[in-house]
């Protein structure tokens, strides 16, 4: 214990006012990135426990005003919003449990070397990451398939992804193959070396894949906005997004009346306060997965970049 | 088959085993990789095919195979179009930037967050900065919204410091859009973006500092001649790569953080073939708008894909 700060020392003698200057200033534009990194985050976080007419009355930078939970009793009462977070829920657990499976076994399955036929299934999984039908083809296709204005339309076209395929294959590729060979001769059958041998080793790359899946199927906006009309099956990401349209409006309706002084509430959620409340709701879910996940994703990234 | 086995059964126990449990293998897997094929030509492979509406004219009581032919017609439609132009032009404007503005960007990251001293804080800010990628777009729009509103969190700061009177119009002045959405797209996506230069970094094979500390290079000169080069293969080849987005635009900057008074600069060729189609439902126009943009990214790819691996067996120093 008592050689450490010898060794401090000695280090730190070492330092030229080149390595000051360079650690000062790395350290320094890590601070400035962290800041705009977290802050517009944590404003939410404020914006979102503070009584909206009072926010709106008096800008907030560090500390909420007039704590409270209005917002986000604003939001529990609005069906529409409640409704849209229990899709979103729904459609990101099945999205993760079956994108997640069909996509892996495909990977198994591609980088197994006994597999005939193989280069072909390939490509024709490549291909399609470079061309597609695009939208029109894609929509009137979904349409005559009966998928339009379905919760089936947020399950089924993305079973398979090609870009988790890859990034699940560079992985796969690693399993020494004598390991699933002497399972093989040992008399266990394909399903029992993928669950007693193939996934217990995946671990990582199944966290970092689930977290893809499970943040695209909760952050997505289009597939709602354009293959559903049904305002009761839009995930919570539309909803949020007509939301912020219709709370510019009502806003400055609002900013107006206060203005003016026709407004004689001093307190109480406004468009602006509830519209926090939801963003920080939407955003809250992947906060709490975020720690757990994040020390796979950057491994299971930085393979498949280096392999792709 | 089975006949093939039994007289191989008949001739050697051992062999016919081995070749029994090659079968039952190579069945299982292609039982695994099926489905996905089938997957692949339903969701892909048809809507490909389905580009055929584009030299059609398409009505909905119908499906895509049988409408009357129209040649050429929509391509020659929408070319004369000004509204197209347009969002071409758009589409371009915005690649450019993101790939001269926001490119740099992690790599200056990367560089810089790689030269802290203290560990854990180094973790830290990592960690964080991947983070605004998880964040759905409609939050991150919503948010900068507000904030740069005409009375949002950085105008009301402004006006209180005194440093101006009047609010400035951010997201309703055409002339600033192209430039606060690429802003808030890299606010979005610079750290994650960043990875791939962390790890070209942790690549670099640590004797050479070694040796360059031992030489009397200052830590200036270790980026310069050790770090720069040894993340440079990975920035041409992610530059070259880039080519290939060049006429795919970003559809979450244009719905989300576009509004009417900004049209003019934020409608890309995505936004006008979904209103093309969805929006008037004239189908095979729309759809020739898509397969013209299609072709255009297709070959940009596959020439950006040519161009690194090229560039991968022959090195550019």
């Amino acid at each position: 214990m008592t050689k450490i700060p010898n060794k401090d020392k000695a280090t730190k003698i070492r330092l030229t006012p080149e390595d000051h200057l360079v650690n000062g200033f790395s350290t320094f534009f890590a601070f400035i990135v962290f800041l705009l990194t977290v802050y517009p985050i944590y404003y939410c976080t404020i914006y979102a426990f503070s009584d909206g007419k009072s926010a709106l009355a008096h800008q907030i930078y560090f500390w909420p005003v007039d704590i409270t939970l209005d917002n986000f009793k604003a939001v529990l009462e609005d069906d529409l919003l409640v409704n849209s977070f229990l899709i979103s829920v729904a459609r990101t657990t099945l999205s993760v449990l079956t994108s997640v499976s069909f996509t892996a076994l495909t990977a198994y399955a591609l980088t197994r070397k006994q597999l005939a036929g193989r280069k072909i299934y390939s490509m024709i999984a490549m291909f399609t990451m470079y061309f597609g039908g695009g939208m029109i083809p894609t929509y009137l296709w979904f349409r005559s398939l009966r998928l339009i204005n379905t919760f089936a339309v947020y399950i089924i076209p993305s079973l398979l992804n090609v870009y988790h395929m890859l990034l699940f294959m560079a992985f796969f590729r690693d399993i020494p193959d004598s390991l699933i060979e002497s399972a093989y001769l040992d008399g266990a059958s394909e399903i029992k070396i993928l669950v007693r041998i193939v996934i217990p080793l995946s671990t990582p790359i199944l966290a970092t894949i689930s977290l893809f899946t499970g943040v695209n199927a909760w952050n997505d906006w289009y597939t709602s906005a354009y293959f559903v009309n049904d305002q009761r099956l839009m995930t919570m990401s539309t909803i949020l997004m007509r939301l912020v349209s219709a709370a510019d409006a009502a806003q400055k309706a609002m900013e107006m009346a206060s203005l003016t002084g026709a407004d004689v509430k001093v307190s109480g959620p406004t468009p602006a306060s509830i519209q926090y409340a939801t963003m920080l709701i939407s955003i809250l879910p992947v906060m709490c997965v975020y720690p757990f996940v994040q020390k796979y994703f950057v491994k299971g990234v930085m393979v498949g970049a280096i392999k792709a | 088959m089975f006949k093939s086995l039994k007289s191989l059964a008949s001739q050697d126990p051992v062999l016919a085993e081995q070749a029994r449990i090659r079968f039952k293998k190579q069945l299982s897997y292609q039982l695994m990789i099926w489905p996905s094929i089938i997957f692949l030509i339903i969701f892909s492979y048809i809507p490909i095919a389905g580009l055929v509406i584009a030299f059609q004219d398409y009505s909905l009581s119908t499906s895509y195979f049988n409408n009357p032919w129209a040649g050429l017609k929509h391509f020659k439609a929408f070319l004369n179009d000004s509204t197209f132009w347009m969002s071409f032009r758009n589409t371009i404007e915005l690649s450019l930037l993101r790939m001269f503005l926001v490119f740099p960007m992690p790599i200056l990251l990367a560089l810089i967050i790689n030269e802290i001293p203290y560990i854990k804080y180094k973790k830290i800010v990592q960690t964080c900065s991947y983070f605004p990628h998880f964040i759905a777009y409609v939050v991150v729009a919503a948010l900068w919204k507000d904030v740069l509103g005409n009375r949002g969190l950085v105008n009301n700061f402004l006006i209180s410091t005194g440093l101006i009177s009047e609010p400035i119009k951010f997201w309703t002045d055409p002339a600033k859009f192209k430039i606060l959405a690429t802003l808030v797209d890299m606010w979005k996506g610079v750290g994650w973006n960043a990875i791939i230069y962390f790890a070209a970094i942790s690549g670099i094979n640590s004797e050479l500092y070694e040796a360059a500390r031992i030489d009397g290079a200052g830590r200036l000169q270790q980026i310069r001649y050790i770090t720069l080069p040894g993340i440079m293969n990975t920035v041409i080849i992610m530059f070259i790569l880039s080519i290939g987005g060049l006429v795919s635009g970003n559809l979450n900057i244009s719905v989300l953080l576009g509004n009417s008074f900004t049209k003019s600069q934020s409608y890309i060729i995505e936004y006008y073939t979904l209103d093309m189609g969805l929006g008037t439902m004239r189908y095979s126009f729309a759809t020739a708008v898509g397969m013209f943009q299609s072709l255009i990214s297709f070959l940009l790819v596959v020439f950006a894909n040519h161009v690194s691996n090229k560039y991968n067996e022959v090195g550019l120093f």
